[in-house]
């Protein structure tokens, strides 16, 4: 599972062969490399202060990058304030072993910093929480930081309809972290179009079919979707639903449930 | 959460259209003339940053945070070393992104 924060935000609506999991659009261990400005526009903007939703995605954890101010340090705690150039935001960082006070200690004020935090618990105390916050060596970090929401926003406010292009998608790999945006079904379009007979339509139907049946309502239904609900959906011959129906049962991305007309993905949560 | 006096991310290019702003960019220091730095910014045109902390090295990369007082000067608040390795291009790039398509993002 999706434990650790650090590692890959990857909102992925997708399958790829070497995650163990597909996160369902309900799943909030993301961490996403933000600016206070985007931060800031989402809070105010939303009804329920509680969740933070940018660009349609539910933001678990956040990484910002900035100029550390205010550090004031005290025994159980240091906090300090972030100025990344599009807003200044508060945060505390709680200190609970040697680890947490020498990791600490060495921020100063003036100093660049990552940090990787929550923002649960901004609508009571005004302040983030802070995870962990690592000084930058590296002043070109600061750059890629920047790019890294350019990106995901691209990203995020892309139209998917009609995208049935087979975009390979680069993962921008920033130490530990990796910055959370939408994956196209990259991996099952290359699949497909290596076994299949003829080139764009097929693939394209392939990847259709499995749309629908990834979609969280088919998903949730524990008996998946039928065949027929599939056919009416995509408006497509039935022949080749069935086709590429079968096409997915033999690679194992789906599975027959109650019959052999009831289909369910097996890279659901 | 205060997003009241963002900093633009400026090229030598952009400094012009945010005359008396807070803007910050990242210069090459070429030189040291009296109590102003001459800089390249990453466009290629030749900034001059006027300010208190000039204890960057020549050569090395500086980040300034200040306000735009000329087409091509910088009253300085706060400037950085970035050190002797970093990519101006991609810095450039930033630039105009953030003034340009993602704006909305930044300020």
């Amino acid at each position: 599972m999706y434990s650790s924060q650090y590692d890959g935000g990857a909102f992925v609506s997708s399958q790829s062969p070497d995650s163990s999991v597909a996160k369902t659009r309900g799943n909030r261990s993301t961490t996403i490399p933000l600016t206070v400005k985007q931060i800031t526009d989402a809070y105010e903007s939303s009804s329920q202060k509680s969740e933070l939703i940018v660009d349609g995605v539910d933001v678990g954890n956040i990484v910002l990058v900035g100029m550390v101010c205010n550090k004031a340090s005290r025994a159980t705690d240091a906090t300090f304030t972030l100025d990344d150039g599009t807003g200044r935001m508060d945060f505390i960082r709680w200190v609970n072993d040697a680890a947490d006070s020498s990791e600490t200690a060495i921020i100063e004020n003036g100093m660049y910093v990552s940090i990787v935090g929550s923002f649960k618990g901004f609508n009571e105390r005004k302040r983030a929480t802070a995870f962990a916050i690592r000084p930058i060596k590296d002043h070109n970090q600061i750059v890629l930081h920047f790019i890294q929401p350019i990106r995901m926003h691209l990203e995020n406010t892309k139209s998917k309809v009609g995208s049935l292009s087979q975009t390979q998608q680069s993962f921008v790999n920033e130490s530990s972290f990796s910055s959370g945006y939408k994956e196209p079904q990259t991996p099952v379009s290359n699949y497909a179009s290596v076994n299949s007979k003829a080139q764009g339509s097929e693939t394209d139907i392939y990847k259709l079919v499995l749309d629908v049946l990834q979609e969280p309502s088919s998903l949730a239904s524990e008996h998946g979707i039928h065949v027929d609900e599939v056919v009416q959906r995509l408006g497509l011959p039935a022949k080749k639903v069935k086709e590429a129906i079968d096409y997915h049962v033999d690679v194992g991305h789906i599975y027959s449930t109650i019959d052999d007309f009831h289909f369910k993905s097996a890279l659901g949560d | 959460m205060d997003t009241s006096s963002p900093t633009v991310f400026v090229n030598g290019e952009l400094l012009k259209l945010y005359m008396g702003r807070r803007v910050r960019t990242v210069v090459q220091v070429i030189r040291n003339e009296g109590g102003a730095v001459v800089g390249q910014s990453t466009d290629n045109q030749q900034l001059t940053v006027k300010g208190p902390n000039q204890s960057v090295p020549v050569m090395h990369f500086m980040e300034v945070i200040g306000v735009a007082d000329g087409p091509q000067s910088i009253r300085a608040e706060i400037c950085t070393d970035f050190g002797s390795n970093f990519d101006m291009a991609s810095y450039n790039g930033l630039c105009k992104l953030a003034n340009g398509q993602f704006k909305n993002l930044f300020l």
